[in-house]
């Protein structure tokens, strides 16, 4: 108790207890440093599970493709390491140096983790060395099995590096609520400490981002390529690449909003007025501009699948359907953006005739959202189900059938989402929020079944034509650009405002922020701000993509069999 | 080539033009930090009625829920016909004025929980200062009301909670419980617990029922449940950790607390 209060005592003294940074800032540089050193994190995480799943398919699919593939971006790995570890560093120096009390007092708790931390992240660096350095070694039969589980290793390197990084961040806004200001920190258990309210749910969060993630920056570096392609097989393959980086990130993002459901679901059960300055508080706005980024990801994502069905034989007789499935994306993108509770002066409030708008405010509440959003998830499947299925005939004996039955599950599947919706009006809101179940409930089922009979009835199906890697217009390549900068972004608004609902505390309600950067800022700076440490992360990432262009000439390598569709 | 690479660097930029711009466009709202309160001894109603003004509006959060009038009471508008809160705090509860309602209902919102509305609001002596508090009350009391917080409320330290000072800045100075009584259903009503507890006919279901509780926990068990609200969690209540007040060990006398566990030991 004496050590807690005597750490408190030269807390609550401020003097000593922080340092400024020249010119912009302590806030802004430990900002940066955090940043970009996540997002790096994050492509150093994400990328290891996209090499392993292609390793895997080129192995087991007897494709060399995958396992190229999986090599290239091993290879970008390496530099990508030294740069996480790089930032790591500058941020923690950062933050040594310029919030030293409150760097103790995290310390103070989480020492042995910070060990922990540390020789993981040696394992997994060695680990990494003999994976990309072994890859030619251990080629065949048994040995590569074994090397594949090098890869698998990798990953659990780095997600236990994650898992002990969250329990410090996961702290800062959820310690346990039997940890006051006067607890002393050397008494805090530490398991106590990591097993705080929202550590679990921010773990999975992260590790279904991080696939997104990695799966956007491949898309971005195999449209990068494709633009530079010398030779119809350089663009094939680059082409071919964008597919499957596009197809995994679209893939984990239809998942990711149930985490994000769990985890702020967490947050509200922790402190209603964490969860409301959250949802309906000063970061009310936050959300109409989420809305905006992840409209711009589900259009994007969709337009490179509609213009990629032009290279793909037989596909013309699905063409019809996408301006039917751009008015759904277009009308569900238009109800999740519109306001609903936000913070309003007196002023702002007459000339809306009330604390709602009188129209909008029917289709800002989340009963309409939440319909909206699951009808743009079910498009999106959609699309992709028409795009696997463009240059093929089925050929079983059940065919129609099967497809009555697929379209059968979508209308229900809608059916539901519409009908809870609807009646998600006429309820309390705890009745409500468990609508939001059952629609989830229907969509992920309908994705499930739909997708088993969809490989059942494929199988043994008539090809229409060979797809035409290579055969895409640069637009479409442009797209992945798009989506990649919009992930980043969207990554740091996320970033700002899991932060940001501290307010100005740097432990909740334990610890208080008492540097003239307390305040918590208004968008517009955010934006500022995320928008420098994208420019930071993406031209240091183009530099790694072309220092790893230097270092090998591209491992383009012919394809052994028809190409398949990912998942075929 | 480099028309290519061009056109990339375009793209990535006017992206994140475009991003920067939209979140420049919308209203820009800055969290506040609650600022310190010096409030000396002949300060006057007005001072306080403005500085509550602006902790209402701006640090103290109250605008996310209340005025809204899905999430909270409206308390600067009509509610229901009552009117606003300056006319109506001093209704709300038999024996208690309007001065002692808003103030208890700011440090302990689960006390009184109106009806038609979720346990939602933060006890905000976690958050602001007794100063501040007082002022919020002055404020509030300016609604339709009389403002009667005067210089002798306010405790005379004046800064604004630091780290380690925000566990109970209205400890020192918190109205005494029951004014002091030792008998227990006036200490259970006074301090508030049956806003959130049943004690035989009376109280809420938000937190156990307290009828038989003596045959469930053990006088010192029971003592430390009201002194540590949260290390002893009854099983379905799990979700409302947090909510239980933590600020008896400073407000009830020591004759209270014993008479209150003995009490409570003693219902089986």
């Amino acid at each position: 108790m004496a050590d807690g209060m005597m750490v408190f005592q030269a807390v609550a003294d401020t003097a000593g207890a922080y340092r400024d940074f020249p010119l912009i800032g302590s806030r802004a540089a430990i900002w940066i440093a955090a940043e970009i050193h996540l997002m790096f994190a994050a492509f150093v995480l994400g990328v290891p599970i996209f090499a392993v799943v292609a390793e895997g398919i080129g192995i087991f699919g007897k494709d060399q493709r995958y396992d190229r593939l999986s090599k290239e971006f091993t290879r970008l790995l390496l530099i990508a390491y030294s740069a996480t570890a790089l930032w790591g560093a500058t941020f923690t120096f950062l933050l040594a140096t310029l919030y030293p009390k409150f760097f103790a007092y995290l310390l103070s708790i989480f020492a042995p983790s910070v060990w922990v931390y540390g020789a993981i992240f040696f394992f997994e660096s060695f680990t990494l060395y003999l994976y990309y350095y072994g890859w030619d070694r251990w080629k065949y039969g048994r040995a590569k099995i074994v090397h594949w589980c090098l890869g698998i290793l990798l990953n659990v390197w780095g997600t236990i590096v994650m898992f002990i990084a969250d329990s410090w961040l996961t702290y800062m806004m959820t310690p346990p609520r039997d940890i006051t200001p006067e607890t002393s920190p050397t008494s805090i258990k530490l398991w106590h400490a990591i097993l705080n309210h929202t550590w679990m749910p921010i773990n999975i969060h992260r590790l279904i981002g991080n696939i997104v993630f990695g799966g956007a920056i491949v898309g971005a570096y195999a449209s990068y390529r494709f633009l530079a392609a010398r030779t119809e097989e350089e663009r094939a393959h680059y082409d071919w690449m964008g597919y499957v980086g596009n197809f995994i990130a679209m893939s984990a993002l239809i998942v990711l909003p149930f985490a994000g459901y769990w985890l702020g679901r967490e947050i509200y059960q922790y402190d209603q007025s964490m969860g409301i300055t959250m949802m309906g508080g000063f970061m009310s706005w936050l959300w109409v501009i989420q809305a905006f980024l992840i409209a711009v990801l589900f259009l994007a994502g969709n337009y490179y699948l509609w213009v990629g069905m032009g290279r793909i034989p037989g596909a013309e007789r699905f063409r019809p359907y996408t301006k039917w499935l751009l008015v759904v994306l277009v009308l569900g993108a238009l109800v999740w953006g519109t306001p609903h509770t936000m913070i309003a002066d007196s002023r702002e409030l007459a000339a809306m005739g009330g604390s709602h708008h009188p129209l909008l405010g029917a289709l800002g509440v989340m009963s309409a959202k939440n319909t909206a959003v699951n009808l743009m998830i079910l498009s999106t499947f959609l699309s992709f189900l028409l795009y696997r299925r463009a240059n093929i005939r089925q050929v079983v004996p059940w065919a129609k059938t099967g497809t009555r039955i697929q379209a059968g599950m979508f209308v229900i599947a809608a059916a539901i989402v519409l009908f809870f919706g609807i009646r998600g009006y006429f309820v309390e809101a705890i009745v409500r929020i468990g609508y939001s179940v059952y629609q989830v409930g229907a969509v992920l089922a309908c994705i499930i079944f739909v997708t088993v009979i969809d490989v059942l009835m494929a199988r043994g199906a008539q090809s229409l034509g060979a797809i035409q890697w290579g055969r895409m217009p640069p637009r479409s390549q442009y797209a992945l650009f798009i989506l990649a900068v919009t992930f980043t972004w969207l990554m740091g608004l996320m970033g700002f405002a899991r932060s940001g609902i501290r307010q100005h505390w740097h432990v909740w309600q334990i610890m208080q922020d008492m540097t003239p950067y307390a305040a918590t800022p208004a968008l517009g700076y955010a934006a500022i701000m995320i928008s420098t440490c994208v420019l930071i992360f993406l031209s240091l990432v183009g530099f790694i993509f072309w220092l790893g262009g230097l270092a090998e000439k591209s491992t383009f390598v012919p394809s052994t069999v028809e190409a398949p569709h990912v998942g075929q | 080539m480099w028309a290519n690479n061009l056109r990339i660097i375009a793209v990535v930029l006017g992206t994140l033009a475009l991003y920067t711009l939209i979140a420049n466009k919308i209203p820009q709202v800055q969290s506040e930090v609650p600022h310190a309160l010096t409030l000396g001894a002949n300060v006057t109603p007005e001072q306080l009625t403005a500085a509550g003004d602006q902790l209402y509006h701006g640090a103290g959060g109250c605008t996310a829920c209340h005025g809204l009038g899905t999430r909270a009471p409206n308390l600067l508008t009509d509610e229901k016909g009552l009117g606003p809160i300056g006319a109506r705090c001093g209704k709300r509860e038999s024996g208690k004025d309007c001065k002692a309602y808003l103030y208890e209902s700011l440090t302990n919102p689960r006390a009184y929980v109106v009806a038609g509305y979720e346990p939602i609001m933060p006890e905000m002596g976690r958050i602001l200062s007794p100063q501040q508090i007082w002022a919020l009350v002055a404020f509030l009391e300016s609604n339709g009301g009389t403002v009667d917080v005067t210089a002798s409320d306010i405790p005379a330290a004046n800064a604004a909670p630091a780290a380690g000072e925000s566990g109970a800045p209205g400890a020192a100075t918190a109205p005494r419980i029951a004014a002091g009584s030792t008998d227990p259903m006036t200490i259970i009503r006074g301090a508030g617990c049956t806003g959130c507890h049943k004690v035989g006919s009376e109280g809420g279901a938000i937190g156990p029922n307290l009828t038989h509780v003596g045959s469930r926990l053990s006088a010192s068990l029971i003592r430390e449940c009201i002194l540590k609200p949260d290390t002893r969690v009854s099983k379905g209540y799990e979700k409302f950790v947090g909510v239980m007040p933590k600020m008896f060990g400073n407000q009830l006398t020591g004759a209270q607390l014993e008479a209150l566990v003995q009490f409570l030991a003693s219902r089986k």
